[in-house]
């Protein structure tokens, strides 16, 4: 039983990274989207597991509000707003690195990830050792995917990975913090999505495109 | 279950703007969202005297359990925020009026705007008083979106640039403040807490067997997170645009009072990280971040152009000149940081106020463009020239006293350096800002401007906080000086006045 359990662990850790590569790798939205979508099916999976390993059920609604919000209702909203925006928005601009570049980058980035754990005063444990490390390799990612591509869509993805990386950290670190916490968290990013969505929108609307190079106007010169 | 006296204090406190918000929402007028708002603005103000007075007596307050905690510290940062919030309504009604009848708004957007004016000052009243360092984040992270929401009220191109900068950037160093915060727990677990190990008083009184690795790593992730909401540099870059696109009221409160809220994140957990690891690294922190601030401020009001984003700039300067006080330390650096706070909160609204005026009644924010304010809106004009006296620290003004205390801390302490440096940029500061400020106020305004002001309604809120510049240049009454005073022996000597 151990075993298999250690042996999800790993396969589910693996897949994290896996669909956080997909992020920075892939070129279009909607591919994101997916990248997205099967990470935090993933990690709704860990935190059950996590739920069921340690025996805190507040765990179990923390999985099901990642199942529900993250994995279903996040990208139906940023689905919708970019189906209402019409078809060129679904093809994207290239990174400022080259796709190669790119994933020598994350590559590094991950590796980095597993060398800052080994360093710190953390707990050794089995999921603090198999997650500690892929959080943070998600939420370097995250940073990398944020700041890549001149695209606003894929800042809103960034950030949602690094929110990702987040919870799987304070997942595998504390076991979540208490619930009411929990719930903050998730109600700030269900808000922030919806609010990015309206922005979205806008520029859309205002700039005729999504290139955050428009975004340059307000300087001190 | 029965409620104690403070529980009601407390529920009362949150109550009163989330009734405000509901009630706009279910007004849906102008008139009436107005008036609904004015009211729960200034029962908040009332409230949160009568908190100030109960803490001045009792020291501490709690409620629900040990969910909420209200010290002077506390306090401190609850009066700016009701103050303020109170005269930023005030002057919406003509600011918002106006913009109404020059149909830059319609109905929709004033309903939006108060429903937001209501959900901000709940969002920032719950930051100083919960004792819960999680419930804390989420409500900063709350301060973000509801502003963000009040910053794009109009959609126009800089509006949406802004907001979108501020959602993004603001967002991302929260992100970095929740993993500080999830650091100081697992420390706080770890120490063997019992109860909550979120709580900052159980944090404060374990902070001892914290992991001493952990808390510097940990005091990093929460400096760089809430100090890119507080507007230190080099996380500042969204703040002079968010400040300068929103609409006047709430650039008011973001500059007046949300910085605070944020720097009172670094400075709470400041206090759990002298507690485990001494005071010298988080200290030599907030000097270095506090003299690139003053440092890029400087710099930045110099080459300036706009009226809205110098303030902002300016806000700058004054959040390093806070966590320069912080980071001196002692009794009097502390003592003049709180007063900074305080006095940052009175003199930048006013000036907000007075540039929103300025811009409506010139049509530009251009400051080459405004000439002889003092001949077209005399009073105005010179309120303006008072605040702006106030902002770059000259005497008798008010932030004069809390820049010559923090300075001369630095000077007991022996960092020559740091404050050598941050003299040379403080005095850049001040001829360049007031080489433009001069220049607004003096000298002939176009052909053709007539002499008139914009309203008392836009009047009074600036009288009241011009009054408060003077008055505490030279007189800091004696309960506020008390509550000052718990305040820096609170943050100098580990957690408990």
């Amino acid at each position: 039983m151990e075993q298999i359990q250690a042996g999800l662990m790993e396969i589910s850790g693996a897949v994290l990274l896996i669909a956080t590569f997909g992020v920075i790798a892939r070129r279009g939205f909607t591919d994101w989207l997916d990248a997205y979508r099967l990470q935090s099916v993933v990690l709704a999976g860990v935190a059950a597991i996590t739920a069921y390993v340690t025996g805190i059920w507040e765990i179990y609604i923390a999985a099901i509000l990642t199942l529900g919000i993250k994995s279903i209702a996040i990208p139906k909203v940023l689905a919708h707003v970019t189906g209402r925006l019409g078809m060129e928005y679904k093809t994207e601009t290239n990174p400022y690195l080259s796709l190669r570049a790119s994933i020598m980058v994350s590559a590094l980035l991950v590796a980095l990830a597993y060398f800052l754990v080994q360093q710190l005063p953390f707990r050794t444990d089995t999921v603090a050792g198999i997650y500690l490390p892929v959080s943070l390799a998600q939420f370097f990612l995250g940073l990398l995917a944020l700041v890549n591509r001149r695209t606003a869509l894929s800042q809103v993805v960034g950030l949602l990975v690094i929110e990702n990386g987040l919870f799987l950290f304070t997942l595998s670190l504390t076991h979540g913090v208490s619930l009411i916490i929990e719930m903050g968290i998730f109600a700030d990013i269900l808000v922030g999505i919806v609010i990015s969505s309206i922005l979205l929108f806008r520029m859309s609307r205002t700039f005729d495109s999504l290139d955050v190079g428009n975004l340059e106007n307000l300087r001190d010169d | 279950m029965g409620f104690s006296s403070s529980d009601i204090t407390v529920l009362l406190l949150v109550l009163t703007p989330l009734a405000g918000g509901i009630l706009v929402t279910l007004a849906r007028r102008k008139s009436l969202a107005e008036l609904i708002t004015i009211s729960s603005a200034s029962l908040v103000l009332v409230q949160v005297f009568l908190i100030l007075s109960e803490v001045a007596v009792k020291k501490t307050l709690t409620a629900f359990g040990n969910s909420f905690y209200i010290d002077s510290f506390s306090a401190v940062i609850l009066l700016p925020i009701s103050l303020v919030g109170f005269v930023s309504v005030l002057y919406s009604k003509n600011y918002m009026g106006r913009q109404y009848d020059m149909g830059l708004v319609d109905d929709r957007h004033i309903v939006r705007y108060y429903q937001g004016l209501n959900a901000f000052l709940l969002s920032m009243l719950v930051v100083p008083i919960t004792n819960n360092m999680g419930v804390m984040w989420v409500t900063v992270e709350a301060t973000t979106l509801v502003s963000v929401l009040l910053i794009m009220l109009y959609f126009k191109e800089n509006a949406i640039e802004a907001a979108w900068k501020y959602l993004i950037i603001a967002t991302v160093g929260l992100s970095f403040a929740l993993v500080g915060t999830v650091f100081f727990y697992y420390a706080s677990i770890n120490s063997g807490a019992t109860g909550d190990a979120m709580d900052w008083t159980g944090m404060v009184q374990n902070s001892k067997s914290f992991n001493p690795a952990l808390v510097m790593i940990a005091f990093v992730f929460i400096v760089v997170g809430y100090g890119t909401k507080a507007g230190l540099a080099p996380m500042h870059t969204w703040l002079p645009d968010a400040h300068s696109e929103a609409p006047t009221p709430v650039s008011a409160l973001l500059s007046g009072v949300l910085l605070n809220c944020a720097l009172y994140g670094i400075i709470r957990f400041r206090i759990v990280t002298s507690g485990a690891i001494g005071k010298s690294f988080p200290d030599e922190l907030l000097v270095i971040l506090a003299v690139v601030s003053i440092g890029i401020a400087a710099a930045s009001i110099y080459f300036q152009k706009d009226m809205k984003r110098m303030l902002a700039y300016s806000s700058v300067e004054h959040m390093g000149l806070v966590s320069l006080g912080i980071g001196f330390g002692g009794l009097v650096g502390i003592y003049g940081a709180v007063l900074q706070i305080i006095n940052h909160a009175i003199a930048k609204p006013l000036m907000f106020f007075a540039s929103g005026t300025i811009s409506q009644r010139y049509e530009t924010k251009a400051m080459s463009k405004v000439r002889g304010i003092i001949k077209v809106m005399p009073v105005t004009g010179a309120l303006f020239l008072i605040g702006g006296f106030a902002l770059v620290g000259m005497p008798p003004f008010n932030i004069f006293l809390s820049e010559f205390l923090v300075l001369s801390a630095g000077f007991q302490g022996g960092q020559f350096v740091a404050v050598s440096i941050v003299i040379v940029f403080l005095a850049v500061t001040f001829a360049a800002f007031l080489r433009h400020l001069i220049g607004m106020v003096f000298g002939n305004p176009a052909a053709g401007m007539e002499r008139e002001e914009m309203g008392r309604l836009a009047i009074i809120p600036m009288a009241i906080l011009g009054l408060l510049v003077i008055l505490f240049g030279f007189y800091i009454p004696g309960q506020l000086q008390a509550l000052i005073h718990d305040t820096s022996v609170i943050i100098n000597g580990g957690g408990f006045a």
